[in-house]
C-alpha cells in the first residue's frame, strides 16, 4: 500500500522538522541560580575589612576646630550625625535624625579624566518622628562625592548630599543650618552653639576593640539650641528644641564576636547629658569596650566604662514590618554618679526601613540624678537586631 | 457510512500518487515557510532592538537629550541639587566592538549605581553579587552577564579588549551578573555595564552625558513638573519620551521590512498556483469516480466538501510542515536581516528567534487560506459532475478551450485594474502591491488562451524536424489545456518574479555604481571604522584629521562630519562638508543649476537634502526644515535636492561653516584626499597609513577600493533579496515538476494506446520531452515581458514609494537568459520521470486500467 509510505514519509519529515525547529529555538542557557546580593549599603559598611592604605586611629591626637568639623578623607568611614527633640509652641513633639555618612571605597584616589571618578561616596538617612501625630517618616539616599553632587568641607563648614545639607550660616561652623527633605517631610533648622565639643573616649580616641587601630576619633556637641521648621504631610510647624551632633571617623570594623550596639544620647533636665554605647556580643552580653561619657551641667565630662553602667531591658517591641524584635524600654543606672533613668521610646515604631534596617528614635526619660528627680529627652540607636549585616560603629 | 466511504475514496486517491501528493505538500510548506521565516526574521530583529532599547531606557518616563555631543554633565548636578529633585539618573551610552570572542558589537552603558535602582533593576546597587567598590573606583571596570561573558570568552577578573571608533581600549571584567530570568538575560546579551566615569573615558565623552533619565508622575502633575524643569535644559537639549526612539526605528526600517514581506508573499502566490494545480488534477483524474459517486446518490454539496476536505488535509499537513520549516529557515534569515539592518540603519544584535503567536497565526491563515482558495474552483468542478460515467476528459478539455477566451478577457480586465492601481497618484505602498499582484494574476489568466494560440502555431515548426511526434507534442499542449495552462501559469509567474527581482537589483546596482562613480572623486578616503557600515559617525581622535590632510603629495582635501541630529523631531544623518580648497563638488542635483545651488548653500541657514529625504519629508527646494541644533531649534532653508543612494531614510547636507555655527562639535568623521598631479595613489595611501600611526585604527582606502567596498556592502544588503528570489524559484520549480508530472502520468492511458499502436519507447520519450520542453519554452517566453513589466513596477513604483529613489531601469540580457534556461531546465527535468516510467510500462497493463 503506497499510501502508507506517504503517511510514514510525511510523518518522518514532520518529526524531523519539529526536532530542527526545537533545536534552533532551544534555550541554551543554564538554569538560573541565585547568588547572594550585595547592596550599596554593604559596600559602604566596609564589609571587606581591608584597612590597608587608609589612615587609622592608633592614638589620641589633638582635635582642632573648625578643621575637624570637616572631612578626613584618609579614613575609610566618617559621619556627621544629628539627632534632636523639638516641640511647637503648643506642645506638639517631634524628633529628627539627619545623618550623612562618607565612605571611601578604595584607599587610593586614582587619576581620572572623568569628573565622576572618585572613591568617596555619601549615604544619607533622614528620619522625622511625628510624635504628636504618631507617625514615623524615614528615607535614605546615596551619591558619589564628585561633581558637586555630595561632599564636605571644613571652612566654611558644609556637608551635603544633593539637596540635603548642613552648612554654617556665619563665619564659624556654628550656628549651622540643616536642610533636608524626603517623601512627605522636610526640615529646616538652625543649630546654635551650646556646650563646647565633648571628646569621647581617651581625648577623642574611642577604642572599639582590643587590636591597635580598631578605634575611631569621636567627639560630640551634646546640646545645641535649635529652632526652625519641620513639615509633615504638607503641614509646616515652627519648632524649638535641643540637638545633638556626633562626629566620628575611623578605619575599623566591628570585631568578629560583635553583632551590634545600643547607643544612647540623653539630655537631662538638670543640664547634664549622657552618651553611652553598649557593644553587644553574639551571646547577648555586653562587650568590654562598651563606653560612655557623662557631661555634667558644669565642669569636666566624666568617662564611663562598661563597669560603671548598668543597662537593663524592661520591654521589647516587635516590628510588624521586618519581624525584628527590638528592646523598647530600659533602666540605665550609673551608681557611681547617683544616676538612675527609665528610658522609653517616644514612639514604638521608629525603625528605619532602609537598606540596612535599624531602629533609631526619640526617647523620653525620667529618674533621679544625685538625689534629685530628673526628666529628659534623648535618642536611642539599636543596630544588629535584624538578619541583615550590620554597619560598623 | 457515506462519510466513511467518501473519506476512504479520498485517501486512496491521495495515496495512489504519493509523489504528487508529497510535491504539493512541499509546495504549500515552502510557500508558508518563506512567509513565516521572513516574518520571524523581521520580528526577531525588531524585538531585539526594542528589548535593547527598553533595557537601556529602563523605566524612564522622560529623557533629557542633547544635540550630537550630548548634554553637559552640569545639567545633571543642577537637577539633583534642585530642592525636591525628581527621580533621575544620568546615562552615558555608546557602542564598542569586542576584540575577542565572537567580536560582537556591545552597548556600553555607563550608569551611576546610586541613581539607578528606580530605572534599571539589574544594575548593582539593588543587588547582584557585585563588588561595588571596584566597579566605582577602578578605571575600566565593567560588568557583564554570564552569558555575554561566555560568548566573549572572558571570566570575572579578565581583561576585555574593545575597539572604540578604531581606538583600542582595555577594560576589566570585575563581576558577572546572573539576571533573574530569561527575559532580562536576553535583553542584556550585548550589554556592558560600567560606571559612568569609565563610560565617559572609554567613549571619549568626558564632561558629557548621553542623556538623563527621568521618572515623572503621570498626567498633569508630571507635565507641570516637566515645565518647571525646562529652565535647566541648556540650548539644544530637549525632553523626549523613550518610546519615541523605538518608533523612529520602526519608521526607519518599515519600507525595508514591508518589501521583504511582499517578496515572501510572492513565494506563497506561486505556491497557491501549485495547490490549485494539484487539486484540479485530482478532480480531473477522478472524473469517472466522481460521476459514479453522484450516481450512487452522493450530493453535489458532499462532493464539494469532499474536495475541499482533501485540500484542507493537505493544507493542514503542508502548513504545519511550513511553520516548522519556516522556523528553521528563519534562524538563517535572521542573520541576513540583522546584517542588512546593521549595514544600513542601526546597531542591533539579534541572538535568537522571537516566536510570536501572531507570526505563526499568519502562517496558518495564509497556508490554509491559500490552499482552500486554490481548491475552490476544482471543488466546484467536482460538484458539477454529472451522475454518469460518461463524462470524458475530452468534454472537460472542450470546456477549457471554450473558457480560454473568456478567461483571457477577464485577465485583461484584471491587468487593467492592476495598471490602474499602480498609476494611482498616491505615495502608499499598499495599492502598489495590490497592482503588482493584479498584474501577475491578470497575466496568469491570459495564459490558457495564449497557450492554445502559440502551441497551435508551434505544431508546424515542431513537425518539421521531429515529424509526427513533434506535431503530437504541440497538439498535446492544446488538448490538455486544463492542466497545461495552470502549470504554465505557475511557471510563468515564478520565472517572471525572478526576472523582475533580478532586473530590479541589477538596475539598482547599476544606478548605485554610476552614483559612486560620480560621488567618489577624491583619490584617498580615510575614516575611523564605524558600526553601521553605511552611516559612519565615528570620529578621528583630535588633530589626526588635520595631520592627515597635510600629508605630502596631497593637493587638496575635504572633510566630512556625519552626525545624527533631530530634524523635525526625527533623528537624521546630517553631513557637514568642508570642501577645503577642492573645486570638486561630488554631488549631483535632482534639479536646478548646480553653480547657483552651491552659491546659495553658503548662506548660514541653507542646507541640501537627499532625494529620499525630500521624498519622505515632503519637502523640496524652497521649503524649510527644523533642526535641533546645540543652540536650540533652528529653521533651515532647503536650497537643493541631491542624489544619494547611501541612505534610504535620507540625509541632509550643510557646509561645515554652517555646522560649526550651530553645533559645538569640531570633530571630523571622514577625510577625502586629492593627490597632487603625478602623485602615485598607492604610494600616497602608504604614506597616509604611515602618518596615521597606531593611535587609531583607520580605514584608509583608495578611490577604487572604496568603490568596491561600497558595492560589496550593496550586494550584501541584497543577499536576502537573492535568497528570497531563489526560494520563489524553488517553489516554482516544484510546482512545475509536479504539474507536468501529473500531466504526463495522467496521460498514461493515452500514451499506452500510442505504445500499443506502435510508438517505440524512444519515440514516447521524445514525445514527452518535447511537450514539457515546449511548455517550458512557452513559460519562459511569457515570463520575459511580464518580468520586465514587474521590474518596471518594482523600480519605478515600489522602490520609488518605499525609499524615494530615482533608479534607472536596466534590462540585463543575462537575467533574461537565465530565466529562459531556468524555465527550460525545470521543464526538461519534469519530463524525465514520467517518460522513463511510461517507456518502461507494459502498455497492456496500462490499458487494462479501465
Amino acid at each position: 500500500m503506497r499510501g502508507r509510505g506517504l503517511v510514514i514519509g510525511v510523518a518522518v519529515v514532520l518529526v524531523g522538522l519539529a526536532a530542527g525547529a526545537a533545536y534552533v529555538t532551544r534555550d541554551a542557557s543554564p538554569p538560573w541560580e541565585h547568588e547572594p546580593a550585595l547592596t550599596v549599603a554593604d559596600a559602604l559598611g566596609g564589609k571587606d575589612g581591608g584597612a590597608e592604605g587608609y589612615t587609622r586611629a592608633f592614638e589620641p591626637r589633638e582635635l582642632h576646630f573648625p578643621e575637624d568639623h570637616g572631612p578626613h578623607p584618609g579614613f575609610r568611614t566618617e559621619w556627621w550625625y544629628w539627632t534632636g527633640n523639638l516641640s511647637t509652641a503648643d506642645g506638639r513633639d517631634f524628633g529628627y535624625q539627619l545623618t550623612l555618612f562618607r565612605s571611601a571605597l578604595a584607599s587610593e584616589e586614582k587619576e581620572r579624566a572623568s569628573a565622576w571618578g572618585t572613591r568617596q561616596v555619601y549615604m544619607g538617612h533622614l528620619a522625622l518622628s511625628d510624635i504628636g501625630g504618631g507617625r514615623f517618616h524615614a528615607t535614605e539616599r546615596f551619591s558619589r562625592g564628585a561633581l558637586g553632587l555630595a561632599g564636605s568641607r571644613a571652612e566654611p563648614f558644609r556637608v551635603w548630599l544633593e539637596d540635603w545639607s548642613a552648612e554654617a550660616t556665619g563665619d564659624g561652623a556654628l550656628p549651622m543650618r540643616l536642610t533636608a527633605r524626603g517623601e512627605g517631610m522636610s526640615l529646616s533648622l538652625v543649630l546654635e552653639a551650646g556646650k563646647p565639643p565633648v571628646l569621647q573616649g581617651d581625648r577623642g580616641l574611642s577604642q572599639k576593640g582590643p587590636e591597635p587601630g580598631n578605634a575611631s576619633y569621636y567627639y560630640s556637641l551634646t546640646r545645641m539650641p535649635t529652632r526652625g521648621q519641620v513639615t509633615v504631610e504638607g503641614r509646616a510647624y515652627e519648632v524649638t528644641g535641643q540637638s545633638w551632633m556626633d562626629r566620628e571617623w575611623s578605619t575599623s570594623a566591628l570585631g568578629e564576636d560583635l553583632v551590634g550596639w545600643d547607643w544612647f544620647s540623653l539630655q537631662l533636665s538638670d543640664g547634664s547629658e549622657l552618651m553611652y554605647y553598649q557593644l553587644r556580643r553574639r551571646d547577648g552580653t555586653a562587650d568590654t569596650f562598651s563606653a560612655g561619657t557623662l557631661v555634667p551641667a558644669l565642669g569636666e565630662p566624666v568617662r564611663l566604662s562598661r563597669e560603671d553602667v548598668r543597662l537593663e531591658v524592661l520591654a521589647t517591641w516587635k516590628s510588624p514590618r521586618s519581624g525584628t524584635t527590638y528592646p523598647a524600654r530600659w533602666r540605665l543606672a550609673v551608681p557611681s554618679r547617683g544616676l538612675t533613668l527609665d528610658i522609653r521610646p517616644a514612639l514604638a515604631d521608629q525603625e528605619l526601613p532602609v537598606s540596612v534596617r535599624y531602629w533609631e528614635g526619640s526617647a523620653r526619660l525620667s529618674g533621679t540624678h544625685a538625689g534629685q528627680p530628673v526628666r529628659g529627652r534623648g535618642y536611642v540607636e539599636l543596630t544588629g537586631y535584624g538578619d541583615a549585616p550590620q554597619r560598623e560603629r | 457510512m457515506r462519510q466513511r466511504l467518501l473519506a476512504r475514496a479520498s485517501l486512496r486517491h491521495l495515496g495512489s500518487h504519493p509523489w504528487l501528493t508529497a510535491l504539493s505538500l512541499l509546495g504549500i510548506a515552502l510557500g508558508v515557510a518563506v512567509v513565516v521565516s521572513i516574518d520571524l526574521a523581521n520580528t526577531s530583529a525588531m524585538r531585539a532592538f526594542e528589548r535593547s532599547t527598553d533595557t537601556v531606557a529602563g523605566r524612564a518616563t522622560h529623557q533629557f537629550v542633547g544635540g550630537p555631543a550630548g548634554l553637559p554633565e552640569s545639567v545633571y548636578r543642577d537637577l539633583r541639587l534642585l530642592p525636591g529633585a525628581p527621580v533621575s539618573a544620568p546615562v552615558v551610552e555608546g557602542h564598542v566592538r569586542a576584540k575577542g570572542g565572537d567580536q560582537r558589537t556591545l552597548t556600553l552603558l555607563g550608569v551611576d549605581p546610586f541613581a539607578e535602582s528606580p530605572f534599571r533593576s539589574y544594575v548593582p546597587g539593588s543587588g547582584g553579587g557585585v563588588d561595588l567598590g571596584a566597579f566605582l573606583t577602578e578605571p575600566g571596570a565593567v560588568i557583564l552577564t554570564q552569558r555575554t561573558a561566555r560568548a566573549l570568552g572572558v571570566k570575572a577578573g579578565d581583561p576585555l579588549e574593545v575597539g572604540v571608533e578604531g581606538v583600542e581600549k582595555r577594560l576589566r571584567v570585575v563581576a558577572l551578573l546572573q539576571p533573574g530570568d530569561e527575559g532580562s538575560a536576553r535583553a542584556m546579551e550585548s550589554l556592558v555595564l560600567t560606571d559612568i566615569s569609565t563610560a565617559q573615558e572609554v567613549l571619549g565623552q568626558v564632561g558629557r552625558l548621553s542623556r538623563i533619565d527621568l521618572k515623572l508622575p503621570d498626567g498633569e502633575a508630571g507635565e507641570a513638573r516637566l515645565e518647571s524643569l525646562r529652565p535647566l535644559l541648556p540650548e539644544g537639549a530637549e525632553v523626549v519620551r523613550p518610546r519615541a526612539r523605538g518608533n523612529a526605528v520602526e519608521q526607519m526600517t518599515r519600507a525595508f521590512r514591508t518589501n521583504l514581506t511582499a517578496l515572501s508573499l510572492l513565494a506563497l502566490v506561486v505556491g497557491t498556483f501549485l495547490i490549485y494545480n494539484t487539486m484540479t488534477f485530482s478532480v480531473v483524474q477522478r472524473r469517472e469516480q466522481l460521476g459514479r459517486l453522484r450516481a450512487v446518490g452522493i450530493t453535489r454539496r458532499e462532493l464539494f466538501s469532499l474536495v475541499l476536505g482533501e485540500a484542507a488535509v493537505l493544507g493542514v499537513v503542508g502548513t504545519v510542515a511550513g511553520l516548522l520549516l519556516g522556523v528553521l529557515m528563519g534562524r538563517g534569515l535572521v542573520e541576513l536581516v540583522t546584517r542588512t539592518l546593521n549595514d544600513l540603519y542601526l546597531v542591533v544584535s539579534v541572538r535568537g528567534l522571537t516566536l510570536e503567536p501572531f507570526t505563526l497565526m499568519k502562517g496558518v491563515l495564509l497556508g490554509l487560506g491559500a490552499t482552500l482558495a486554490a481548491a475552490l474552483l476544482p471543488a466546484w468542478e467536482a460538484a458539477r459532475s454529472a451522475p454518469a460515467v460518461t463524462l470524458r476528459r475530452s468534454t472537460l478539455e472542450d470546456v477549457s478551450r471554450h473558457r480560454a477566451p473568456r478567461l483571457a478577457l477577464l485577465g485583461l480586465l484584471v491587468l487593467a485594474l492592476g495598471v490602474g492601481l499602480l498609476s494611482l497618484p498616491t505615495p502608499e505602498l499598499l495599492p502598489a502591491y495590490g497592482g503588482l499582484f493584479s498584474v501577475l494574476l491578470g497575466a496568469a489568466l491570459l495564459v490558457p488562451w495564449l497557450t492554445a494560440k502559440l502551441a497551435g502555431m508551434a505544431a508546424g515548426p515542431l513537425g518539421r524536424p521531429f515529424g509526427l511526434v513533434g506535431r503530437m507534442a504541440a497538439r498535446g499542449v492544446t488538448s490538455n489545456l486544463s492542466r497545461t495552462a495552470v502549470a504554465l501559469a505557475a511557471l510563468m509567474v515564478a520565472v517572471a518574479t525572478t526576472v523582475g527581482v533580478g532586473l530590479m537589483v541589477t538596475s539598482f546596482r547599476g544606478t548605485v555604481a554610476d552614483w559612486l562613480e560620480s560621488s567618489l572623486q577624491a583619490d584617498v578616503y580615510v575614516s575611523p571604522p564605524s558600526l553601521v557600515t553605511r552611516r559612519g559617525g565615528a570620529t578621528f581622535v583630535p588633530e589626526l584629521a588635520e595631520h592627515l590632510r597635510a600629508t605630502p603629495g596631497v593637493a587638496s582635501s575635504s572633510t566630512l562630519r556625519t552626525v545624527q541630529v533631530r530634524v523635525e523631531g526625527v533623528p537624521t544623518d546630517v553631513r557637514a562638508v568642508d570642501f577645503g580648497g577642492t573645486p570638486v563638488r561630488p554631488y549631483r542635483f535632482k534639479e536646478g543649476d548646480p553653480e547657483r545651488t552651491w552659491k546659495e548653500l553658503e548662506a548660514p541657514d541653507a542646507v541640501l537634502v537627499s532625494e529620499p529625504f525630500a521624498f519622505h519629508r515632503r519637502v523640496g527646494v524652497g521649503g524649510t526644515v527644523e533642526l535641533a541644533t546645540d543652540k536650540g531649534p533652528r529653521r533651515f532653508r532647503v536650497v537643493g535636492v541631491y542624489f544619494d543612494y547611501g541612505s534610504d531614510t535620507g540625509t541632509l547636507l550643510m557646509l561645515r561653516d554652517t555646522y560649526l555655527r550651530h553645533f559645538d562639535d569640531p570633530r571630523v568623521s571622514g577625510v577625502a584626499l586629492y593627490a597632487a598631479p603625478g602623485q602615485d595613489v598607492d604610494a600616497l595611501v602608504a604614506r597616509v597609513r604611515e602618518r596615521a600611526g597606531n593611535a587609531q585604527a583607520l580605514d584608509i582606502r583608495s578611490n577604487r577600493a572604496l568603490r568596491e567596498m561600497s558595492l560589496e556592502v550593496f550586494d550584501r544588503t541584497f543577499t536576502i533579496t537573492h535568497v528570497l528570489r531563489l526560494l520563489a524559484v524553488g517553489v516554482a520549480f516544484i510546482g512545475v515538476l509536479s504539474a507536468l508530472m501529473a500531466l504526463q502520468l495522467e496521460r498514461a492511458r493515452e500514451l499506452a494506446v500510442l505504445r500499443a499502436t506502435g510508438l517505440t519507447p524512444r519515440q514516447l520519450w521524445s514525445l514527452v520531452s518535447l511537450q514539457t520542453g515546449l511548455l517550458g519554452l512557452l513559460a519562459g517566453l511569457f515570463a520575459l515581458p511580464l518580468g520586465v513589466g514587474l521590474a518596471y513596477v518594482l523600480v519605478h513604483v515600489i522602490n520609488q514609494r518605499s525609499f524615494g529613489w530615482t533608479l534607472r531601469l536596466l534590462v540585463s540580457t543575462d537575467v533574461l537568459l537565465q530565466a529562459l534556461v531556468l524555465a527550460l531546465s525545470a521543464a526538461a527535468l519534469a519530463g524525465l520521470y514520467p517518460s522513463w516510467k511510461m517507456s518502461r510500462a507494459n502498455p497492456a497493463l496500462a490499458l487494462r486500467e479501465e
